[in-house]
């Protein structure tokens, strides 16, 4: 699971997460940077494999702030 | 000022219960693995009907082969801003069919799974939605899921 709200996730019982600096609506990474999607999407199955343990959410780094 | 202790006393807000997580090992290194997208991010194609803005427990399959000029998004639960302007924001297809070309991967599942999240009919999510959807991936032969949500 790629969280953008990791408390949520969390509550909801999500076996493996990760969670990138991103908002809502773009937890993949900001729109049309594909380095960054990339990235987002690479590490988060890396760690779909590296987690030991149910409910574990590992942050990544890599931030996107959307201009609102 | 003493405290008033009451007993019994239950809170007018709706506390959510948190459910045990589902614990699946993984069997297979990611070169091996078929993997599939799964999104409450509310993705669909554009020939698909659109999700009930209101609330919608329904879910749209997506084929692992269509362009992203031919998804789009209805959700009314967060800012479409972002993923209208590209959809790999939420479902990162063409990010995973890089990652399969590498061999990163095995291979990008033959179907991925769009619904709308934040709202709707939790016990039809948790009963009917997730289990159809579950079993849809296995009958697939998909290896593993990324999930976009919350």
């Amino acid at each position: 699971m790629i969280a953008a709200l990791p408390p949520v996730v969390r509550q909801n019982g999500s076996p493996r997460a990760v969670a990138p600096l991103v908002p809502m609506g773009a937890n993949a990474g900001a729109p049309n940077n594909i380095e960054q999607q990339y990235a987002i999407t690479k590490e988060s199955l890396e760690w779909l494999v590296k987690i030991s343990s149910a409910g574990k959410i590992i942050p990544l780094n890599h931030e996107y702030v959307a201009k609102i | 000022m003493s405290l008033t202790v009451v007993k019994g006393l239950q809170s007018e807000i709706f506390v959510p219960i948190t459910p045990d997580p589902v614990w699946t090992p993984v069997t297979k290194e990611l070169k091996d693995m078929k993997v599939a997208l799964a999104t409450a991010a509310g993705v669909h194609m554009k020939t698909d009907a659109r999700f009930n803005l209101a609330g919608d427990f329904s879910f749209r399959a997506i084929p692992g082969d269509a362009p992203v000029s031919d998804m789009m998004v209805s959700h009314g639960g967060y800012d479409n801003g972002d993923v209208n302007k590209d959809i790999n924001c939420m479902f990162p297809i063409d990010r995973l069919r890089e990652l399969a070309a590498e061999g990163f991967i095995k291979e990008v599942a033959p179907v991925h799974f769009g619904f709308m999240g934040g709202g709707g009919n939790q016990d039809k999510f948790m009963n009917e939605t997730g289990p159809e959807i579950a079993r849809q991936l296995k009958e697939e032969g998909v290896d593993a899921v990324l999930l976009t949500a919350g």
